[in-house]
This record gives structure tokens, C-alpha cells and sequence, in this order.
């Protein structure tokens, strides 16, 4: 290299280096004085989350809120958050939470308890389950904004061609997808297998019907040993194998993947979110007044469930402005702004009165069967090691289901270690 | 010093100074984090110096898991690697028309992200939608559709595949610089002296080509065994657990468990193993007068 080209390539490292540490400041532009409240928003909720910013704004002169685009991926978010909170740093005041993180960040004091800021009769306007997934060890760190509740989507054309009845049981599934299956061109009965938390969800609703639990986040006890623990997965893992009714690659679905071979005619069942069902019903749709929503199934002696999901909002422990963030919050499930944000995108909304909205009933029929399912609703337990007690169950049902593991002997693996962790209250 | 020495000096301050902020910082803060009792309070707080973590990694069967992984998943891939890179220079190294566009081709997986590229591996091992079980039921090679990522050992092999289609090309060029450097005179010598191509290949090209090969087989190693976007996209390190790389590990007991001391000591473990591996061949390729 010659000298020039040495001295040359020198200062361009430096220039970046300039760029990349100038780039760590934030807002730049804004009157003195204005406050901003940060908050970190999957890409695809932005529009939906503008005019609720806007419309705070306007009644907080001097506040500005900063919706910032993560990505599309839960992790991803996840991972964001974690990485400004280990570092405690202060740009997002606010913290948009999945249905699982709650524990875990409440647990490394990263949340501001806000049962003072949301009194009984406030949080009484709020969907009870969705408000009880907010919760980690008797403090409100989480007020719910949007819910969602897996269900059981059925073929209604088929069922009737074939003169079935919706199926309320796992076994009426079986059967019904049975007699409505030609694989490999059509199959029964699609769902998420695929080692993630989808996997986890999908299990807690088969769990639950069959009369299981997993973590008693009371008591601590550990269910997955039990002969409910065991129908239940020995239903999945029958489903899987060779001659059952879900598609062998259903070991490596996630939500897409599944909802793509339904939506192509290739599936009678299918064992989504919600948000199925508006893709369901578009104008280009081939199912379109041709689906049924089944709901959730039981099985003798068990419950019907959905695994409840949902997004809600907590205040960091680093903000600065954590008053003006506790304002949001309540700004955020105020009717209007769960009608800004529920009707253009069909979520359930987290507040009661808005299921009896006529707007939003008009933008999604599905909304009084949600409720329903919401009553009924399983939460994943509010343990502080959730996200392990999640992988241990995901490793070992993933290694039943792919026929690595009997299922027994993955369950009762899975038992020990989440007995170890439990007893190591959450840390290993 | 010289004042050409001082300038060149001056020329790489910033990319010595880029190196110690973004490399050597992170690197020790990490065997720190490793090598010390570490609580979340306000934030990371760095206890008394333990090597707890490290005795705990000789216990943990999914450790020893991920790195078994890590290691076959390395091996096979570079070992891929290495032979269709070999084959893919000596042939773009030939004189043909249309070479250009031919070179240009070949880099192209190489200048993919790796994580759009698994996600279309992904897909493309769909065991419904996806274009390898529709070719292989066409050539009659398969009767009914495979679950590609849903079995452990086919699993890891379609990792393998996505990984070599993505970095051959990287192996390709580097051996294909390498060839270039060799003076077209020491193989007509030896064409005068009756050797055949496959013969001067052997006896005159390899050893030649010794020092590239070396560059590559390190470079190679270092990026397979820190394997972690490909697998967090394709697999999500499932099913049972039996794709996930000691990066993937390391990452999920840092971020997802906020074991941020066990986390560190996972990647700390994994990077004193390849560490050992590229001195070995630091060595080697020294002692062959090479070039790394």
C-alpha cells in the first residue's frame, strides 16, 4: 500500500468511528425543554401506534413520544430491550411486553411496580387474565394493551360435505381430521411443532384440555410427570408420526408455515392466533366464508384452554420520565386509543368495553368469540426462570416429537429439570 | 524512525484504535464477566473473581451437546468447503469465455446476509412448500415428502448444505489468488519434464498452493465454529436441542437466562478451543513459510 492510500484508509476508520459515536446521541432538533419518551415498537404496529402518540401530545404540551422501529422478530425485541437495560440506558422509558417477558424483567428489577399508579378499580375495566399475566409476584409491572388467544380453526365446508359436527373434542379432531386427510396432498390437523414458544403454547392448550398443568407458580409443583402430562404429548407426538394427521414437517412449523398450508387448502385443521382469521377472510382469500372457528378442545376429564398471549406496557426502571410513561399507559387503553389501535389491525383489545364497541365489532366479528376464549384462558406461569423452564420443555417435547425421545422418558427429563430450577428458584 | 515509518504509523492509529474499542474491550469485559461472581443489581455487577462458571460448563450435558454439535457441524462444513473451493478455483482459474461473468457468479452467496439466505434455506427444506423435496420426489429419489429440519441428523445436514452453498466461494477466492501467484513457468517446466495435469496438480500445485489452503482452513474454522445466525434462523438450534452451536448457547444463556456469567463463560470455553485450533495452523502454515 503506499503511503497516500496508508494515510488515506486511516482517516476513513476515523471518520466511521466519528459517524458511529455521533450517531449514539439521540433526538438532536428538539425545543429545550420537550420531553421525549422512548418506546421500541415491532415495525408493523407503527401506524397503528401513531395516532395514539399524536393524540397523547396533544393533551401533554412539552412531551414528545418516540415510536421506534424494532424488528419484526419477538426475539429480536427482546433482545433489544434486555441489551438497553442491562446497560441502563435510558431511551426507552417505556417497555412494550410480551405475555413473557414480564417475569424476567420484573425479576432483574427492571420494571416499575405500578399497582399504586393503576388502583383495583381501574385495572377492573381490563380483561381479569390478560391484567393476571402482569403480574409477578403479587406486583403489577405490566398493563395489558392487546391480547390474543390461540384456537382451533376449522375447514366448515369440508365438515359439512362430510356430514361432521365441529369437533369440541381432541378425539372428535382426530377423527374428523381423519376422515377429511388424503395426504400427502391434504392433511388433518396443522399447528406449531417446531422447537420455540409456539411449541410451548400449543402444548399448554393440549396440557390443559387433557386436565394437566405444567408449573404451579403458586406452589411450585411441576406437573409435566403426571398421565395428563403424558396423554397430552402422546396426542401431539401421535399426531406427528408416520400415518397420523399432522404432516411430519410439522416438527419444524411456526405459526406462518402452518397458517400458509391451511390457507392453501392443504389443511382441515388449524391451530393459530387471531390474526388467522382476518387472512382468512380477505377478498383474494380461497377460504374466505369457508372457515369455522372451533375455539378450544378438551379432552375427558380436562378443561378447554387457550394459551393466552397479548402485548402490554411497562415502565423502565432507568426512564426518566417515568410519570409521563405511566400517563401513556393509561392514554393507551383509554376506549379511543384501543379503538386507533384494534380496528385497522383486528387484535383483541385489552379493555372490556371496547368488545361491545360497535367500530371495532364491525371491524372484527371474531371479537365476542374472543371473549369467550379470553374467560377460559391458560397464562404460562410467572416463573422467574421462565424463559428456561420454557427451553426445557421445548428441547424435550421437540426431541419426543421428532421421535428422538419416547415421550415418557422426555417428559420426566423435562419434570427433573424443572424441579431443579424451580427449587433453584429460577436460576441454575 | 523514519518519517515514512511515522506516517504509516499515524495511518494505522485509527484502525488500531477501531480494534482495541470494538474487539480487545468487548473480549476482555466478556472474561471478565466469565472469570467473576456477576449479579444483576443496577445493572451488571461484577463480584469477586471465581472460576465457578467454568466447573459448572464440565457438568452441563447441553454444553457438551452444543459443542459436539459445533464440532461435526465445523468439520463437515469446512471439510465441504475446502474441496469444492479447490475445484471451483482450478476451474475458474482456466482461461474460458464467459469467465468473468462466471467469477462474478460464484461470489455471489458470499455477498448474501447470512440470515436472508437461511431464511430461504429454510424454506427451501419446507417439507411442503419447499423446492428440495419437490426435486428429489421428481428424480425419483424420494417417494414421500422428507421434514428436512425435523429429524436431528438431517437437521444438522441441511445446516451443513446452507452453509457450504454461502461460503464456498470465500474459500474459492481465496485459492484462487493463491493460484495466481504461481509462475506459469514452474508448470511448463514441469509439463516439459512429462508430467500430466493430474500429476503436476499433485506434485506441483498442492504444496504450492499450501499456504492459501492454510488461510482458508483457519478462516473457515473460525467463522463455522462461531456458527450462530444461520442456526437461530434455520432451526432455532431444534429439534431436542440437537442443532444448537456453543454460540447459539452462549446467547441464550446471556440474553434469554441473563446468566450473563455462565453465558460468558460458554463463548469464553468455546473461543479457548479454536484458539488452540488456528495456533496449530498459524504454525503450521509458518513452518511452511506461509503467509498467515
Amino acid at each position: 500500500m503506499t503511503r497516500r492510500a496508508v494515510v488515506a484508509a486511516g482517516l476513513a476508520g476515523l471518520a466511521l468511528l466519528a459517524a458511529g459515536l455521533a450517531g449514539c446521541g439521540r433526538g438532536g432538533g428538539e425545543p429545550a425543554g420537550t420531553a421525549v419518551l422512548g418506546i421500541l415498537l415491532p415495525p408493523g404496529e407503527r401506524p397503528f401506534w401513531e395516532p395514539i402518540a399524536r393524540s397523547f401530545e396533544a393533551s401533554r404540551p412539552g412531551v414528545r413520544v418516540d415510536l421506534i422501529e424494532g424488528p419484526q422478530s419477538t426475539d429480536l425485541r427482546e433482545n433489544l430491550y434486555t441489551a438497553a437495560l442491562l446497560a441502563r440506558d435510558p431511551t426507552f422509558d417505556l417497555v412494550y411486553l410480551d405475555v413473557t417477558w414480564t417475569p424476567k424483567l420484573a425479576a432483574a428489577g427492571w420494571l416499575v411496580p405500578l399497582d399504586r399508579e393503576f388502583p383495583p378499580d381501574e385495572l377492573a375495566a381490563l380483561l381479569p387474565a390478560a391484567v393476571e399475566a402482569g403480574r409477578y409476584r403479587g406486583r403489577l409491572y405490566r398493563v395489558p394493551v392487546r391480547t390474543d388467544v390461540g384456537l382451533v380453526y376449522a375447514r366448515a365446508d369440508w365438515l359439512e360435505g362430510a356430514g361432521l359436527p365441529l369437533p369440541t373434542t381432541y378425539e372428535e379432531l382426530e377423527r374428523a381430521a381423519r376422515a377429511l386427510q388424503s395426504p400427502p396432498g391434504r392433511w388433518g390437523w396443522v399447528w406449531q411443532g417446531r422447537q420455540y414458544e409456539g411449541l410451548v403454547c400449543v402444548f399448554l392448550e393440549v396440557l390443559t384440555g387433557h386436565g394437566g398443568f405444567w408449573i404451579d407458580a403458586a406452589t411450585g409443583e411441576v406437573g409435566l410427570d403426571r398421565p395428563e402430562a403424558f396423554a397430552a404429548a402422546a396426542f401431539l407426538a401421535r399426531s406427528c408420526a408416520p400415518g397420523g394427521i399432522s404432516p411430519p414437517g410439522v416438527t419444524t412449523y411456526q405459526e406462518e408455515e402452518s397458517r400458509r398450508l391451511f390457507q392453501d387448502g392443504r389443511a382441515a385443521f388449524l391451530r393459530n392466533w387471531p390474526y388467522a382469521w382476518r387472512l382468512a377472510q380477505r377478498e383474494d382469500s380461497p377460504l374466505r366464508g369457508r372457515v369455522a372457528v372451533v375455539g378450544a378442545l378438551s379432552a375427558p376429564g380436562g378443561r378447554p384452554a387457550s394459551t393466552l398471549g397479548g402485548w402490554g406496557l411497562g415502565v423502565s426502571r432507568y426512564s426518566t420520565r417515568p410519570r409521563e410513561a405511566v400517563a401513556f399507559i393509561r392514554h393507551a387503553t383509554s376506549l379511543a386509543s384501543q379503538r386507533a389501535l384494534c380496528a385497522p389491525t383486528g387484535y383483541a383489545p385489552a379493555r372490556l368495553e371496547a368488545y361491545d364497541d360497535p367500530e371495532l365489532r364491525a371491524a372484527n366479528p371474531l371479537l365476542g368469540r374472543l371473549l369467550e376464549l379470553h374467560a377460559d384462558a391458560v397464562a404460562r406461569p410467572a416463573v422467574p426462570g421462565y424463559a428456561m423452564a420454557s427451553d426445557i420443555l421445548q428441547r424435550h417435547l421437540s426431541a419426543a416429537l421428532s421421535g428422538a425421545e419416547p415421550v415418557e422418558r422426555a417428559l420426566r427429563a423435562a419434570a427433573r429439570e424443572t424441579r431443579l430450577l424451580t427449587a433453584a428458584g429460577g436460576r441454575r | 524512525m523514519s518519517g515514512r515509518g511515522r506516517a504509516e504509523a499515524w495511518g494505522l492509529a485509527p484502525a488500531a484504535l477501531l480494534l482495541a474499542v470494538a474487539v480487545a474491550v468487548p473480549a476482555l469485559r466478556v472474561a471478565q464477566l466469565a472469570s467473576s461472581r456477576v449479579t444483576l443489581g443496577e445493572g451488571i455487577e461484577v463480584g469477586a473473581p471465581t472460576l465457578e462458571a467454568f466447573a459448572r460448563l464440565w457438568q452441563d450435558g447441553r454444553w457438551w451437546i452444543s459443542l459436539r454439535t459445533t464440532t461435526v457441524f465445523t468439520a463437515a462444513s469446512v471439510a465441504l468447503e475446502m474441496v469444492l473451493g479447490l475445484a471451483l478455483a482450478l476451474l475458474l482459474h482456466r482461461r474460458f469465455p464467459g469467465r468473468g461473468l462466471a467469477r462474478t457468479l460464484v461470489v455471489m452467496p458470499w455477498a448474501l446476509p447470512t440470515a436472508v439466505m437461511a431464511l430461504a434455506w429454510a424454506w427451501i427444506f419446507n417439507d411442503a412448500f419447499g423446492v428440495a423435496n419437490d426435486l428429489l420426489m421428481r428424480a425419483g429419489l424420494l417417494r414421500e415428502p422428507l421434514a428436512w429440519l425435523g429429524r436431528p441428523g438431517l437437521a444438522l445436514a441441511a445446516m451443513v448444505v446452507a452453509d457450504v452453498w454461502k461460503t464456498t466461494p470465500f474459500v474459492t477466492l481465496v485459492l484462487l489468488a493463491g493460484l495466481q501467484g504461481i509462475p506459469s513457468d514452474v508448470l511448463e517446466a514441469a509439463a516439459l519434464d512429462g508430467l500430466g495435469p493430474a500429476r503436476r496438480l499433485v506434485r506441483v500445485v498442492l504444496p504450492l498452493l499450501v499456504p492459501s489452503l492454510l488461510v482458508a482452513l483457519l478462516f473457515r474454522t473460525l467463522q463455522a465454529w462461531g456458527a450462530f445466525d444461520l442456526v437461530y434462523v434455520m432451526t432455532g438450534g431444534g429439534p431436542g436441542g440437537s442443532t444448537e452451536t456453543v454460540s447459539l448457547y452462549a446467547f441464550q444463556q446471556y440474553f434469554r437466562y441473563l446468566d450473563v456469567g455462565y453465558g460468558s463463560a460458554v463463548a469464553v470455553q468455546g473461543m479457548a478451543f479454536v484458539a488452540a485450533f488456528a495456533w496449530v495452523v498459524a504454525r503450521a502454515a509458518r513452518g511452511r513459510g506461509g503467509v498467515a
